[in-house]
């Protein structure tokens, strides 16, 4: 098989690019050879050499061409807020760009000074994938964007520096700043630590002990501040969180250190305290970065739909405009295939219009002038102007995604896991230090007493499994994140693992979402003409059963054959001359002048893998149900061609908010696309979105599927189990170290040297055990 | 033990110059995007210009 020159999928039924003969070359899609041939004509072909000599580090997919103008860019009223201004009139735009994928692009990128007139800067960050495009005085950015556009890489207009994203570089340096400080303090203690611990003479001995007293106080105030402000943030809540006996420890060593330092004594933790800071900090760094990497644009969507509208101005024409621009009483013209932007009414032209994201329903609905049409719906078939009534937050969709927004923040994001066990923690710690100080009082006396529970204090502090518990999600979530399932937050796994009830959407997540055909049956003896007629004659339609009758004959290997007299009859069928035959295709099968030679059905089919990835989910005792917005008959057939048995249960023609009422709040997961789901499945406590879902959906989620289909849903249920299988035996590790740690404390065995011992074997045990993992996440990891 | 007089400051010196350089570095944004300078410097310089098509 071949692939394709440009984007490297496997091109089953190539395209070739037939102008040079000789320099035959296969594509996967017109949108691949187009950017192929666009690219040689600026003379830039060495993109191929870079891009096939350099590995690429991400899955790119073929190029949808769109031909767009971008004239919007340009206006005053989008610059204002997308622009950044610099000198000489210099302007810059961020643009996230879909499709970058590897060097080459970098490469290409950054050479657009050399052929777009008017940019004079062009900077791409991979990571992210935005560029950063500069333009002259007179420069435009619609032609860098429409420029952008034809090299395959869609550009989305980003608002430049927004306050929250120069905050959010501001929090990323300090982080740094502050692992940097406690890194290198607690590097600098060690040297001076050893050499007290090897027995210095006891003048130097002080001055070191100065020393590492100068070196941890910026490690406990500056580079410890997170802890603190967590803690204290959660005991403002009425909750212990695992920071909080973190920070106790942390300010009793510090001042039992200084305290020592004044009476002359050189015994301190400050070695040990500040590693821990270190470490800890380095963990939850990776933790988060990982998260973040996984909420980039790139990842989502939703941004895939595209931004601009068709908007009527007040000249009377149609021209492109941001879809944040439009107001109540705009008119827009929207294309086939399209989305809605906004509620509005048809003014002119009659469409089928795909309602699944929005209600569930999986047939396509028909829609003449006059019909009222909601945003978040998709255009199918004819071009059709529609007059806003409602708008952004207003609109239908608009207010689904308020509730989702306001739900979201209402809900706990924290961890039951590392809450419950800093709780567990602080009041054992608590308790055992009170029981030590009374117990040594009578002999030692008040300070030498306070000076033993603080050591206990400090010794027992849960850093190991503070540690632990953000590097085995990090690597979980990095290995989901290879897989294509973003999760956001690390505590859905938690909750997946206690979840017993998994409920599913219907249309689009355990069916396809739009219709296919089957049984197609030929019922002449020459199958291949007909399956080249049925062909032809749909080539140019648009509506959903011609494209699913389309899809289905492409891999057959059809010719194209002529076709005269064509003729789409709205609301009955298609029909032109092939060869002498009048051929006509309508809902009862295909005829050839009049007699029967062809019938098929066509409907929204299961996914290929759905009756494999419930049967596995019910096989692990789970309650598997389906929720549908779809009528009756359709659920019912699903349920029949799953073969399942009678455990599966449905309910059909369920609104909304009767979904979110069917679910219960706990050890529940709902997985689904549509916005109809959104409520769902925030509602439940993990709720999953498949790929191609909406926005809305998106944002309800805590899980995202990046391919498609829903054999990630069986993933993430195995990988949640065997994360937190590794989290809870780190725990008990955790537990084991620290009842070793009371006994020596309690045995008055315990000195700073040991705990210097003690505490990072601790701390290594549970990592190696995080990194050792489990069987079969081991098995995940390598494939 | 009298060359601690040297060498203590010395260490102390050296280690405050690095942390110091880091700090600088970070804000700076050298630590902002990690990936891509290391995938520029990838690119050969001839491949830096290009052939301009004659029009």
């Amino acid at each position: 098989m071949s692939t394709c020159v440009h984007c490297d999928e496997a091109a089953t039924y190539p395209y070739f690019q037939t102008e040079d003969v000789a320099k035959l070359r296969p594509f996967c899609c017109v949108g691949c050879m187009t950017v192929f041939q666009v690219l040689h004509s600026k003379g830039l072909s060495a993109y191929y050499d870079i891009k096939n000599n350099r590995p690429s580090f991400k899955r790119r997919s073929p190029v949808e061409n769109k031909k767009q103008e971008y004239t919007f860019l340009d206006g005053q009223d989008f610059q204002k807020e997308y622009v950044q201004h610099y000198a000489e009139g210099r302007r810059s735009m961020d643009f996230y760009l879909e499709g970058i994928h590897c060097l080459a692009c970098l490469w290409l990128i950054e050479k657009l000074p050399e052929f777009v007139e008017g940019v004079v800067n062009s900077k791409l960050d991979l990571e992210r994938s935005c560029a950063t495009i500069t333009v002259s005085e007179n420069g435009l950015f619609s032609k860098a964007a429409i420029e952008l556009n034809e090299l395959g890489y869609r550009p989305h207009p980003m608002r430049d520096r927004a306050e929250s994203s120069a905050m959010a570089l501001e929090e990323e340096r300090s982080s740094l700043k502050r692992i940097g400080i406690a890194g290198a303090a607690a590097g600098n203690i060690m040297i001076y630590a050893i050499a007290i611990y090897a027995g210095a003479p006891a003048e130097v001995a002080v001055f070191f002990n100065a020393l590492t007293v100068a070196f941890a106080v910026p490690v406990l105030t500056f580079s410890a501040w997170p802890f603190y402000q967590s803690a204290y943030t959660s005991l403002r809540n009425r909750r212990l969180s695992i920071d909080f006996p973190i920070s106790v420890a942390l300010i009793l060593g510090g001042v039992m250190g200084i305290l020592n330092l004044r009476h002359g004594q050189h015994e301190n933790y400050f070695d040990s305290l500040c590693a821990l800071v270190f470490l800890l900090l380095l963990s939850r760094y990776f933790l988060r970065k990982i998260q973040e990497n996984g909420l980039r644009p790139g990842d989502m969507s939703f941004l895939h739909q595209s931004e601009t509208v068709v908007k009527k101005n007040s000249s009377g024409e149609f021209t492109e405009a941001h879809i944040r621009s439009l107001v109540a009483g705009d008119i827009v013209r929207i294309s086939p295939d399209e989305f809605f932007p906004a509620d509005g009414i048809i003014l002119e032209g009659s469409s089928r219009v795909n309602l699944s994201l929005l209600t569930g329903e999986s047939s396509p609905v028909k829609l003449e002038t006059g019909d009222a049409i909601y945003s978040g719906t998709q255009n199918l078939d004819g071009d059709i102007i529609v007059r806003t009534t409602l708008c952004g937050s207003e609109s239908r969709l608009g207010s689904i995604l308020r509730q989702v927004e306001t739900g979201w923040a209402s809900r706990s994001r924290i961890s039951d896991f590392s809450a419950n066990a800093g709780t567990f923690f602080t009041i054992a710690v608590t308790l055992l230090s009170l029981i030590l100080f009374f117990l040594r009082y009578p002999t030692d006396g008040f300070e030498g007493a306070l000076i033993q529970a603080i050591t206990l204090l400090i010794v027992t502090c849960p850093c190991a499994l503070a540690l632990s518990v953000p590097l085995t999600f990090h690597r979980s979530l990095s290995l989901a994140a290879k897989n294509g399932i973003i999760i956001k937050n690390e505590v859905a796994l938690e909750k997946l693992n206690s979840a017993e009830n998994i409920f599913f959407d219907k249309t689009g997540t355990l069916t396809v979402g739009h219709p296919q055909v089957e049984n197609f049956e030929c019922l002449r003896s020459d199958g291949a003409t007909v399956e080249d007629a049925v062909y032809s004659l749909e080539l140019k339609s648009r509506h959903p059963v011609a494209v699913a009758l389309k899809e289905f004959l492409r891999p057959r290997h059809v010719r194209l054959l002529e076709v005269s007299a064509r003729e789409e009859i709205p609301g009955h069928g298609i029909k032109g001359m092939i060869d002498g035959n009048m051929y006509e295709i309508n809902r009862d099968g295909v005829f050839r002048n009049c007699s029967l030679v062809a019938t098929f059905h066509v409907r929204d089919l299961p996914r290929p893998e759905s009756t494999k990835v419930l049967r596995e989910l019910m096989n692990n005792h789970y309650k598997v149900s389906v929720l549908s917005g779809d009528c009756q008959e359709n659920v019912d057939r699903l349920a029949t061609d799953l073969r399942l048995g009678p455990s599966f249960t449905t309910r059909a023609l369920l609104r909304p908010e009767e979904k979110v009422s069917a679910i219960p709040r706990n050890h529940s997961v709902m997985i689904g696309d549509g916005a109809n789901d959104s409520l769902a499945m925030q509602q439940a406590s993990v709720g999953i979105a498949v790929s191609g879902s909406m926005e809305v959906s998106l944002r309800a989620a805590d899980i995202y599927l990046v391919q498609p289909g829903i054999e990630g849903v069986a993933q993430v249920m195995t990988l949640a189990k065997e994360t937190m299988k590794v989290i809870h035996r780190n725990l008990v590790l955790s537990v084991l170290y620290n009842i070793t740690s009371v006994g020596l404390v309690f045995s008055g065995h315990i000195h700073p040297l040991v705990a210097a011992i003690i505490m990072p074997v601790s701390s290594l045990t549970v990592l190696l055990s995080s990194f050792w993992g489990t069987k079969q996440l081991r098995t995940l990891w390598k494939s | 033990m009298e060359i601690l007089i040297i060498l203590l400051p010395l260490a102390l010196a050296l280690g405050g110059l690095f942390v110091w350089a880091f700090w600088w570095a970070v804000g700076k944004g050298q630590y902002d995007d990690l990936e891509t300078p290391g995938q520029r410097i990838l690119l050969e310089d001839n491949q830096r210009t290009v052939q301009h098509k004659k029009d």
